[in-house]
């Protein structure tokens, strides 16, 4: 057993004796118990120095025991799992756990990088803006990294994390946030009047300070109380508890991010668990019952090791049994700090002296400190001796001016309660200052969410109880409940009398925000600097900017700038609260959409057959698509390539083609509906036939195209592209909703119904007979170009077949119902083998577009007119249809248009890429002379040349000219003919043969 | 000449493995069944004719066609929702495909077969719920998403088609998911990964119940 747990009770707490862990803390092995936190863990075995300040290196303690925790950053475990800056307050301790320190070296004891404390004077508020500014290309080369090493917080693991992390939603009528008394009482209320109640609480156990403080309810001991109104609570069905769970938002609408920490207390996740899992909460109503956060007192030296706020002193020997020091003082300025003096007596410490800043100490308290023998002093602490090995003597300034000297090993400091105001603001409510506690109080809280007990400025266990269970109450019922809660548990409330005390006049740095090493000098700096508004002081200090984001410093900051700038507290105001109220790891938004399921992937019809024949698939948005086929002995792709066109050419082939969009467009005026929609005409399509639409948006610009083939009188069956098969549906369904919905036309999306092939090639009609039925007649009188009907298969499958070419072959696409798709594409490969067939995938299927000149997704770029494309000559003169208007504007008319014109490179053997400039030849190359870019290249085995398309001002008419090709990001430079785009059977004899 | 076999294969062929899946060892909180034969027919009514497609629907189904999400059981067929005027027929053993709905529906309505569109999954077990609250924004308390109850939604970034069928014997609710066949492969892969730590069982139906 490693480590002895000195500072460790004999008795008492809330850890379990018998159920030791080792662990080790930057290599050294320590044991803790079960129910321990790091923090607490250390504090028991007398750790005292935990981790280095972010900008001095000074040393620093652990200052609470909770989620504002600004000091005790560690490295939690190691290797991949690796976390930085994780708050060794909340860190549940686990057998094996690895922590380390951060931003010390070479040692957290002997840190080189504090001699950074002597340049102190350099290092004030806005010293970024103020230093290190020439020469200014010496800032990124030199400050900037220098800086960075220097300063910062732990390290990233650097590598993918393991873990899985994912999301849910969760509704109830009723959620609260935190579950110590005002929380647990409002749950018993809501639950009682018989609403969803879901209650958030960040700890690994439920009850809040509970646990700490203690109390009497309902006349019995707190620790009475608890375990019967939990056992009631789990007792409710609708009741859930979620422990190690932190509400950390508020967005629209009734919805809540909350951050349940599943496994973060095991050294890695049970196998299939998640690590953390984020919750969408939707709510009717909101309890906040966050309680509030004890605040430090500056004073010079308040970060040494053993200045620890009072609250948390007592939360460690109450709750851990774990002993911070053996002589401890208190220095407070109100009554609730004598608590921790209560505590630690009866956990048998040994109390130096109480420095009160009151004039009046209760006698209650007086005679407690008679009979403990331990003096009280009125007045404040004014310096702290100590270092990294905890604080040794406190300075104490006494009212009338005197000085004394305490010597102790720890000092509880308690400068009042601020309330957790986070929640309750993140909708830029401000909260409102109140004198009697000198804090900010919930005010403008989000529509349907309240704040109860010290959440909301009512410390007293009593009013805790009372408010939370009357806001419960009234949350159910505003839900929609109507039981009867019952009687509302009972209590006192303890004295908590206050005298304001922000800040001690002293020598040595005094810390306002521990995390950014920002102290009360630089408040009183950026107020004479002109940075008076607390936004401009935020940003000019960084206080609050720390990963705590100010829980412990932001008031106390605030209030010394008021102090300074001679305006009261409310008037000098708040910053803007903005959630998280607590980090959140990046892991937990993604969820499970990492890696290959960053987002959901479609597959065709032939994705399994095609995986078979070891196809390479490209993404094309969710697809997967195969791109070509590779054969044994193929050396690249273009070797694949260029036979897979070459056997279609000169045989027959056959593509998956199932990505395109289909729509089937229905009723009587669906051909009425679809002229409007393309700007060529579709009622006059007769049934059995297809034709190329091509559709426009509203500003004239070309949308999308595709063939649409008309099945019956009233129903049309509709292509788009694979990219816009999405976008189309929803610009039909506009159309058809909105903009006419005087038509009687129906629209469904069939694109999963139906699995498409398009088979190319002069011997199409050779595989076809094989696999249709001999009564087809595929003859060209029989189905002539551009025909669509249903066939018969043999075996008795009906199909579709259309007779439509992107290839510029003798093509048909054929469909069948899509879980026919895998035995369709088996069968053609069975019917084909004769012939050769060859499957082709869309790099093949992309030359031969390109040899035919076919326009495509880099032509239908969202600039490009029907003109452009030349197509300008389908726009119907004698109908209306969207973007006729607007097509007709100037500028979409000019003569000096970028068209689409067929490029070949001058140099035969040379290599076309996309993207090259297109300028006049000789001139130098500049946005002045540019007319153009190349859209589409590709190696064109029939021209056995590189070939593309490219949209080159005035192109049509400069046929044959000789351009230059301008490629800086290749660093390429050539000449390129213009020429016709359609390289391949111009008359299209091949298609219609 | 070549025998040609013309198989159905359901888009989940390859990706369901039947059996147990994920945390071994416990009662699997979760079961995934694919229901694999039905006919599903998308019926949108034409304008101006709602009416006269409720009471063609009720002479057919024996039951008024929901017309708010919801899941209805008729005669040899359930009605689901799908929109406002629309709903689609689910029923198997070919009782009522495209071919014999045509007759009976196409006067007032216009019929898209999706039978070959979309994937079927039935989802039950003591986590059902719990697994789906990470799929699905819809309260599927029991109180809130009741037998019938149905959600044209999303899951996943996919749109699916969610409602809630009778109870199993056992008395577990059962909720039941109709995906678009081509996001099938990839949502099973994201419903395993969020039922996983609670034990699956995974099997699958040539026929609907």
């Amino acid at each position: 057993m490693a480590g002895a747990q000195t500072h460790r009770l004999g008795n008492g707490g809330l850890i379990d004796r018998s159920a030791p862990l080792n662990f080790r803390f930057d290599g050294k092995a320590f044991s803790g118990l079960q129910g321990d936190t790091l923090a607490s863990a250390l504090i028991a075995n007398g750790v005292k120095l935990v981790g280095r300040s972010f900008k001095y290196h000074r040393p620093r303690g652990i200052l609470t025991s909770g989620s504002e925790e600004p000091n005790a950053l560690v490295e939690l475990r190691t290797g991949a799992r690796r976390e930085p800056n994780t708050k060794a307050t909340t860190a549940e301790l686990y057998e094996g756990l690895e922590a380390a320190s951060q931003n010390r070296w070479p040692s957290l004891r002997h840190d080189v990088m504090s001699v950074n404390q002597l340049f102190a004077p350099i290092f004030v508020a806005g010293f970024y803006y103020k230093t290190f500014m020439w020469p200014a290309k010496f800032w990124e080369a030199i400050y900037e990294p220098a800086i960075r090493r220097a300063a910062g917080l732990g390290r990233a693991a650097g590598v993918a994390d393991p873990d899985h992390y994912d999301k849910a939603w969760a509704h109830c009528d009723v959620l609260i946030a935190g579950s110590g008394p005002a929380g647990l009482a409002a749950a018993l209320a809501a639950g009682r009047s018989g609403a969803r109640v879901i209650l958030c609480e960040e700890d690994f156990v439920p009850s809040g300070r509970l646990l700490s403080d203690g109390g009497t309810i309902d006349g019995v001991p707190a620790a009475e109380w608890l375990p019967r109104t939990l056992a009631e609570l789990a007792a409710m069905p609708d009741v859930r508890i979620m422990t190690r769970t932190t509400l950390f938002g508020v967005y629209d609408g009734g919805t809540y991010g909350a951050i349940e920490r599943v496994n973060d207390h095991l050294p890695s996740p049970p196998e299939h668990q998640v690590r953390q899992r984020l919750w969408r909460i939707v709510a009717k109503r909101c309890v906040v019952a966050a309680g509030a956060i004890e605040r430090p007192i500056v004073f010079a030296g308040n970060d040494t090791p053993g200045v620890m706020m009072a609250s948390a002193m007592r939360t460690y020997v109450a709750r851990y049994a774990a002993t911070p020091a053996k002589r401890l003082a208190l220095f407070t300025n109100n009554e609730d700090g004598w608590r921790t003096v209560e505590t630690a007596l009866g956990a048998g410490l040994q109390i130096a002296a109480v420095i009160d800043a009151r004039a009046d100490v209760s006698p209650a308290h007086r005679s407690l400190a008679s009979k403990g023998g331990f003096p009280v002093l009125h007045g404040a602490v004014s310096g702290v001796d100590g270092g990294k090995d905890g604080v040794r003597k406190i300075a104490v300034s006494l009212t009338g001016g005197a000085r004394a000297e305490v010597e102790a090993d720890g000092l509880a400091v308690s400068g009042g309660w601020n309330p957790a105001v986070g929640l309750t603001s993140f909708h830029r409510g401000r909260p409102k200052w109140r004198d009697d506690i000198a804090a900010f109080v919930p005010d403008g809280a989000p529509p349907g969410m309240v704040a109860a007990g010290a959440a909301n400025g009512d410390f007293g266990l009593g009013a805790c109880l009372s408010q939370g269970f009357a806001a419960g109450a009234a949350a159910a019922r505003d839900a929609g409940h109507n039981g009867t809660p019952g009687a509302a548990p009972v209590a006192d409330d303890e004295a908590f009398s206050l005298t304001p005390l922000w800040h001690v006049a002293g020598k040595g740095k005094a810390f306002v925000d521990y995390q950014h090493d920002v102290t009360a000098s630089d408040i009183e700096l950026a107020q004479r600097e002109g940075f008076e508004s607390v936004e401009h002081l935020k940003r000019y200090t960084t206080l609050g900017m720390a990963t705590d984001q100010g829980k412990t410093s932001n008031v106390a900051g605030l209030a010394i700038m008021a102090a300074v700038s001679g305006r009261s507290i409310p008037e000098t105001g708040t910053t803007i609260y903005r959630p998280p109220y607590v980090p959140v790891a990046i892991g937990a938004f993604a969820g499970h959409h990492r890696d290959e399921t960053f987002h959901a992937t479609r597959l065709t019809p032939s994705h399994h057959w095609a995986v078979e024949q070891g196809a390479i698939f490209v993404d094309t948005g969710l697809w997967k698509r195969a791109q070509w086929y590779p054969r044994a002995g193929e050396k690249d792709w273009l070797e694949s390539v260029t036979r897979e066109v070459k056997a279609v050419r000169g045989g027959v082939g056959f593509c998956d083609v199932s990505t395109l969009g289909k729509i089937d467009v229905h009723g009587p005026d669906a051909g009425a509906f679809l002229d409007r929609v393309y700007i060529n005409t579709f009622s006059n399509l007769a049934v059995g036939k297809a034709r190329y639409g091509l559709m426009l948006r509203e500003d004239g610009i070309v949308y999308d195209d595709g063939t649409t083939a008309r099945l019956a009188e009233d129903h049309y069956f509709l292509t788009t592209t694979t990219a816009k098969a999405g976008l189309v549906m929803q610009h039909l369904e506009f159309c058809r909703q909105v903009l006419f919905p005087e038509l009687d036309v129906q629209l469904t999306s069939v694109s999963d119904q139906w699995a498409q092939f398009s088979i190319a090639g002069p011997k199409t009609r050779d595989l076809l007979k094989e696999i249709v039925d001999p009564a087809e007649d595929l003859s060209n009188e029989g189905f002539p170009f551009m025909g669509a009907r249903e066939v018969t298969l043999r075996g008795g499958l009906k199909a579709r077949l259309f007779r439509i070419s992107f290839s510029g072959e003798m093509a048909f696409e054929i469909s069948v119902p899509a879980r026919y798709g895998d035995a369709l594409v088996r069968n053609l490969m069975l019917a084909g083998a004769p012939f050769g067939v060859t499957p082709y995938g869309t790099e093949a299927l992309g030359v031969m577009r390109v040899e035919k000149g076919h326009i495509a997704g880099p032509e239908l770029s969202g600039t490009t007119t029907a003109a452009d494309l030349g197509l300008g000559k389908m726009m119907s003169t004698k109908k209306d249809y969207i973007g006729r208007v607007m097509a007709g504007r100037e500028a979409l008319i000019a003569p000096d248009r970028q068209v689409v014109v067929g490029i070949k490179p001058a140099d035969k053997a040379r290599r076309l890429r996309s993207g090259a400039h297109i300028i006049p030849k000789g001139q130098t190359p500049g946005p002045g002379n540019d007319q153009g870019y190349v859209t589409s290249v590709c190696f064109s085995p029939t021209s056995d040349r590189w070939i593309g398309l490219a949209l080159v001002e005035r192109g049509r008419e400069r046929i044959g000219e000789i351009v230059h090709a301008h490629d800086p990001l290749r660093g390429e430079d050539y000449d390129v003919e213009l020429c016709n785009p359609v390289f391949y059977d111009p008359d299209g004899g091949r298609q219609r043969g | 000449m070549v025998e040609f076999s013309w198989a159905p294969r359901s888009p989940l062929e390859h990706a369901l493995v039947t059996g147990a899946h994920g945390t071994r060892g416990i009662e699997a909180g979760v079961s995934l069944t694919e229901i694999r034969n039905f006919d599903l027919i998308q019926v949108m009514a034409r304008r101006g004719k709602g009416a006269e497609l409720a009471k063609a629907a009720k002479a057919r189904f024996g039951v008024t066609a929901p017309d708010a999400p919801k899941a209805v059981q008729g005669k040899d067929a359930t009605l689901i929702w799908s929109g406002p005027d629309q709903f689609f027929v689910l029923s198997a053993g070919g009782k009522h495909t495209l071919q014999t709905l045509v007759p009976a529906l196409s006067g007032p309505a216009s019929l898209s077969d999706q039978s070959h569109a979309r994937v079927l999954i039935s989802i039950s077990g003591v986590k059902a719920r719990a697994m789906l609250a990470k799929l699905s924004s819809i309260d599927l308390h029991v109180g809130a998403f009741l037998i019938g109850a149905a959600a044209a939604t999303s899951m996943d970034h996919t749109s699916v088609t969610l409602w809630r069928g009778n109870d199993r014997p056992d008395g577990l609710a059962v909720f039941n998911l109709l995906v678009f066949a081509t996001f099938a492969e990839s949502l099973w892969h994201t419903l395993l990964d969020s039922a996983a730590e609670y034990g699956v069982a995974i099997s699958h139906s040539e026929e609907l119940a």
